[in-house]
């Protein structure tokens, strides 16, 4: 993960980017991270961070983050991407019962008496849930006493703008500002 | 002076280092035994430490510093939100705990933000029931010195922690110690346990400060001993919070009600005067939890008599 830090005080740039890594690392989203810009105005006060992700968020199913195919009335299933898998084998319990889902590995499961196509097309992830999850992400990094807060969402760069009390002329358009470079370098 | 120590080791012979606390004055402040193993903290008078050394190394122990023992600490960080703890928050009391104190950790209700930062009455009164406080604030160095409206009137030794260095807030608290700032990870590489040993002998040293000041008037009776005199009273007996009596430099927080045992504790007896009498008996503030003993100096005592004394011609 790229991480740019832009503040006015000096020890404040270092903990923030060493804080923002840490805090994305426990919550498992600095892997979908490819890039940070944080910009840090204590003074005013007026907080910017703005990330680009790997991929857009977008509904993510079966198919995917794994291999499906039919084995007579059955369907076998391998794992390609194991941050899913608690995921795929919930979805399958509620759709086909866990009696019916038997899951050999880590990585290979075999569904009875269901359809390839049906499976491939199951929806295991959302993207505004997903979603959700940065802008918390992003929140939680950020000073506890900026609460006034707005987000910029365009693709795969979530921009969040935030301030102490109220947002003054000029502290958006300073957000947007990253949020477009962001963006351009998409 | 009376200095803390702790001796660790064996039970064998354990009986006459109890007896010569008493020969010479001191108290034991807390006592562990794990089946023959023995661990037992003391308040001895400076001049009969080395006697007392002596005795533990030959009956086989060892005698190990505890410089904040019978102190109860406050850490206080701007809220208990996950953005303040449990790092480094929980790291700096469990440190202080390492250095013998009993810790509390409090959030404020409204302690976060640079213009919003504020503490009330009752906070503020609350810390001042502790010995010393511990203030943990944040990252930026502006923010830190807008709040220093948190700690400059709070009226006991105050350590403010912080991540940058700080110039002109050394009138507003006792010590400061920068480096450590917000964090979300535990304090466990070399250079931060080095921080939070840091920590701990900057409230060691402002804690060293009060201990003489309290020496300049000395209290009446050694907190230790109205400690052993409450340990036979049965709802301390039978309390099951943890350290039903914790010891304060210049008095102990018992935890029992206030209403119903205030009055009972203040007739009991030391040195043939009544307790009420030599000390200021208050409810804790946190609520009806508590009762708090503060212990008269001598010159409080020498005061109260005569002008009980002038009262009666």
């Amino acid at each position: 993960m790229d991480i740019d830090v832009e503040c006015t005080d000096g020890f404040g740039s270092e903990s923030y980017a060493k804080l923002f890594e840490d805090i994305m690392s426990d919550i498992g989203k600095a892997a979908h991270i490819e890039k940070a810009r944080i910009k840090l105005d204590p003074h005013t006060p007026l907080f910017v961070f703005s990330v680009k992700l790997k991929a857009e968020p977008a509904n993510k199913t079966i198919g995917d983050v794994a291999n499906v195919r039919s084995e007579g009335p059955d369907s076998h299933i391998t794992i390609t991407d194991e941050r899913y898998a608690p995921d795929i084998l919930n979805q399958l319990w509620k759709a086909y019962g866990r009696a019916s889902v038997d899951q050999q590995t880590r990585f290979d499961m075999n569904v009875r008496n269901a359809s390839a196509a049906d499976i491939t097309k199951m929806v295991i992830s959302s993207g505004e849930e997903y979603l959700k999850e940065i802008v918390g992400s992003l929140w939680r990094t950020m000073p506890e006493g900026i609460k006034n807060r707005h987000t910029f969402i365009d693709g795969p760069v979530v921009t969040v703008v935030a301030t102490e009390e109220m947002f003054q002329p000029g502290m958006l358009e300073e957000g947007q500002k990253i949020h477009k470079a962001m963006c351009g370098d998409a | 002076m009376f200095k803390v120590m702790m001796y660790d080791g064996g039970v064998y012979r354990s009986g006459e280092l109890y007896e010569l606390i008493d020969d010479v004055g001191g108290v034991v402040l807390q006592k562990n035994r794990s089946a023959q193993m023995l661990s037992v903290i003391m308040s001895i008078p400076e001049e009969d430490v080395k006697t007392v050394e002596a005795l533990c190394i030959d009956i086989g122990g060892v005698v190990k510093p505890v410089p904040l023992a019978g102190t109860e600490i406050a850490v206080v960080g701007p809220t208990l939100g996950r953005h303040h703890m449990p790092h480094p928050i929980c790291d700096i009391a469990e440190e202080l705990r390492r250095y013998g104190a009993i810790t509390v950790v409090m959030g404020l209700a409204r302690g976060r933000g640079k213009a919003t930062a504020q503490i009330n009455l009752e906070e503020r009164m609350i810390i001042e029931e502790y010995d010393a406080a511990v203030f943990s604030l944040g990252n930026f160095k502006e923010c830190i010195e807008a709040k220093k409206d948190l700690f400059k009137d709070v009226r006991v030794p105050v350590v403010l922690v912080s991540g940058p260095q700080l110039e002109g807030l050394e009138g507003y608290c006792d010590a400061i110690v920068s480096g450590v700032g917000r964090k979300s990870a535990r304090m466990r590489t070399a250079p931060e346990r080095a921080k939070l040993d840091e920590i701990a002998d900057r409230v060691e040293d402002v804690l060293e400060h009060k201990k003489e000041l309290i020496e300049e008037d000395p209290l009446f009776v050694h907190p230790g001993e109205i400690k052993s005199i409450l340990e036979n009273y049965e709802p301390v007996d039978m309390c099951l919070r943890p350290s039903p009596l914790v010891l304060h430099l210049d008095g102990i927080r018992v935890k029992i009600p206030y209403e119903e045992h205030a009055e009972i504790i203040g007739n009991m007896e030391v040195y043939g005067r009544k307790l009420k009498d030599v000390c200021t008996i208050t409810p804790s503030k946190i609520n009806d939890s508590s009762i708090l003993i503060r212990i008269k100096t001598v010159s409080e005592i020498a005061y109260d008599d005569a002008k009980k004394a002038a009262e009666k011609k």
